[in-house]
């Protein structure tokens, strides 16, 4: 199966999900015709494998990839989790260098389902991510800015340990699409979702999946206890850097541009009927 | 009291610059009560965040809140005093205390040693007219309900039942000649 050019967006990545989970047990995953694969579409693609892989005990194959693309998947310890097959090494040669300059990344870090382990790696991926946050954060530098993407990443790593009942994923990159520097942090499950998690919660009364978690991100509902703030909270972040946001559950998804808002309300676009991708996914960009 | 929370955590073997995730928060409050079993009544205690950079929304919640309603027990009321907190935890403290305060329909404040963001030395969702109240203590010290009335413009009653308030959310002081003051 060949996989089209749409890893460039969260929003083109929709095409992939459902051509993805129909490849079939034997069937190899074709990369060549990408040209980019950005955080999102990198680790939904790894989610993808690894519900393959637990469904049926094989792991797909990605065949004929791209050198660039092998590169950075090589770089981003993409192929460090073993979820997928390639049809060949990357060529030591071909591998690109830790340097400052690929500094601008936090790798694929998978987030443990258990506190205690889950703790012990956010506290490493914020270690990291505060090494490196004068080159991820190179257009934005600012110590406060920093510190809000820590309170940002730390919530919602802990919602994986806390409500998806599965373990998930982090990455995080800068880079430039077109005139764009574009910042981007991805942590994604395939854990319950957050309908599934609110199941048992009767008193939450919503009309549609989208507007569950709408109310997740705007307001402090919790599944678990009186009330949860940590959407919430990444929410009115990334509503106080003027970024966006993509939270993606099951088969709804709500997309909050606060890069593209004027007066009054924000842009928020809600979308219901999706294909069905098991875990919540969530994505958050700066540009500028 | 002043607790210095980077020893506390560095007790608990945290080396890191951030108290963040709930775990963690639980921790630091069993450490904290620890050391509360000796306050006296009604002393202020001071929370002293030097050389923490994030404190998350999770730790916030298992620690700073419940240490707040914990200052409210009838038994051993106390009052807490926040000191040398950052931007970004003065941030994330804001948007604690008005989502709880919002939902949860009961005000929660805390006093603040530095001058904040809001003009004032507190952090929460304070009124205009409770946070002059804050603003007259701090320069004057303390005052009768009278004074503050007048600064107001409000009948003495009505200024009365917002100090009430006040002293029960434990953002300033009552003696027993029903002298406010500040925290």
């Amino acid at each position: 199966m060949i996989i089209d050019d749409k890893c460039k967006d969260q929003f083109n990545f929709e095409d992939i999900i459902g051509s993805v989970e129909s490849v079939g047990a034997e069937q190899d995953i074709d990369l060549s015709r990408l040209t980019f694969i950005e955080p999102y579409s990198m680790l939904s693609l790894l989610l993808l494998g690894r519900n393959h892989l637990r469904n049926t005990g094989e792991k797909h194959r990605l065949v004929n990839i791209p050198l660039s693309i092998h590169q950075y998947l090589t770089r981003m310890d993409f192929f460090h989790t073993g979820v997928f097959e390639t049809d060949r090494p990357l060529d030591e040669k071909f591998l690109l260098k830790r340097s400052a300059f690929s500094k601008r990344v936090i790798e694929v870090t998978e987030i443990p389902n258990k506190e205690r382990e889950s703790v012990k790696v956010i506290g490493g991926v914020i270690e990291k991510f505060r090494k490196r946050a004068g080159f991820i954060l190179k257009n934005w530098i600012s110590e406060t800015i920093t510190d809000l993407f820590v309170t940002v990443i730390s919530e919602l790593c802990q919602n994986i340990f806390e409500h998806s009942l599965d373990s998930g994923y982090l990455s995080m990159q800068t880079y430039t699409a077109g005139k764009e520097n574009i910042v981007r942090l991805v942590i994604s499950d395939s854990g319950i979702g957050i309908r599934g998690s609110f199941d048992q919660k009767k008193e939450v009364i919503y009309d549609s999946p989208a507007n569950l978690i709408e109310k997740a991100f705007t307001t402090p509902i919790s599944s678990k206890r009186e009330f949860g703030y940590g959407l919430c909270e990444v929410n009115a972040i990334v509503e106080m850097l003027k970024g966006s946001i993509f939270i993606r559950s099951a088969n709804a998804s709500v997309t909050a541009l606060y890069n593209k808002k004027n007066k009054g309300q924000p842009l928020m676009f809600l979308k219901n009927d999706l294909k069905n991708f098991r875990g919540t996914q969530i994505s958050i960009s700066l540009s500028y | 009291m002043i607790i210095n929370i980077r020893q506390c955590a560095k007790d608990l073997k945290y080396k890191n610059p951030d108290l963040i995730t709930r775990p963690i928060g639980r921790n630091l409050f069993a450490k904290v009560l620890e050391k509360l079993a000796i306050i006296g009544l009604h002393e202020i205690v001071i929370i002293d965040f030097e050389g923490i950079k994030v404190i998350d929304s999770s730790f916030i919640d298992e620690f700073l809140v419940r240490l707040i309603l914990l200052s409210r027990d009838e038994k051993k009321p106390f009052y807490v005093k926040l000191r040398n907190i950052s931007e970004s935890a003065e941030i994330n403290i804001d948007l604690v205390f008005k989502s709880y305060s919002h939902y949860n329909n009961k005000k929660i404040v805390v006093i603040s040693d530095e001058l904040r963001h809001n003009n004032s030395y507190f952090i929460g969702p304070l009124t205009g007219a409770e946070k002059q109240i804050i603003d007259f203590l701090k320069i004057n010290k303390s005052a009768r309900v009278s004074e503050i009335a007048d600064i107001l413009s409000l009948p003495e009653e009505e200024t009365m039942e917002i100090m009430e308030q006040l002293f029960e959310t434990r953002v300033i002081r009552k003696d027993t000649q029903a002298i406010f003051s500040v925290v």
